[in-house]
């Protein structure tokens, strides 16, 4: 699934490494949803969408 | 590629498998020393001979308890997809090894070793399945 994980990430100047301590996952989960090969649960695509303060359709696309 | 666990509950099932592994081994000793120097009889020696398998018995319970305790998505599903390499490839050695014995008279290999197949293929396949995802 698309996303808009790397820009948002940029503009508020996070590496990957940062965003995970935020979610409390690994960095690795992070480039694996942020490069689109992981699609992440619901819980998680919330926890993505409260963190950067957007809806969710704003950060994920199901659009191929 | 990263070798130590980036979660807290990935610590914790390393943290629990490394001393059930040498439970494993000081019971493999016990058992092999007392058969070789007291010739147990009766149900003693189906004690013994039970006793290295509880340890791996338990091997299986923390994989299970990292399953149900890791908060991380994509870890909990790494290591689910390798655990099905790792049954499918067991599976797959042990028809195949079954049917050289039953027609090709292969050597008789114990059964233990469908343990021993599961954690290879597990581990082989956990970095190829990350790659996938890199």
């Amino acid at each position: 699934m698309k996303n808009r994980l790397r820009i948002l990430r940029a503009e508020r100047n996070w590496s990957q490494a940062d965003l995970a301590e935020r979610l409390e996952v690994s960095r690795q989960s992070v480039n694996a949803i942020e490069t689109g090969k992981f699609d992440p649960s619901l819980p998680l695509a919330f926890k993505l969408a409260r963190l950067f303060n957007s809806p969710i359709e704003t950060i994920f696309t199901d659009e191929e | 590629m990263q070798c130590y666990p980036a979660t807290k509950a990935g610590r914790r099932y390393v943290y629990r498998l490394a001393p059930t592994m040498a439970i494993y081994l000081v019971f493999l000793f016990i058992a092999q020393w007392s058969f070789h120097h007291l010739h147990p009889t009766g149900l003693i020696v189906y004690v013994l001979a039970v006793l290295p398998a509880l340890p791996l018995i338990g091997s299986l319970a923390i994989v299970g308890l990292y399953i149900s305790e890791e908060s991380d998505e994509f870890e909990r599903s790494i290591l689910v997809q390798s655990m099905l390499w790792g049954f499918g490839g067991t599976l797959a050695v042990s028809t195949i090894w079954g049917f050289l014995e039953d027609f090709a008279k292969a050597p008789h290999l114990s059964t233990f070793y469908v343990y021993v197949f599961f954690w290879i293929f597990m581990g082989i396949a956990q970095p190829f399945i990350r790659m996938r995802y890199q």
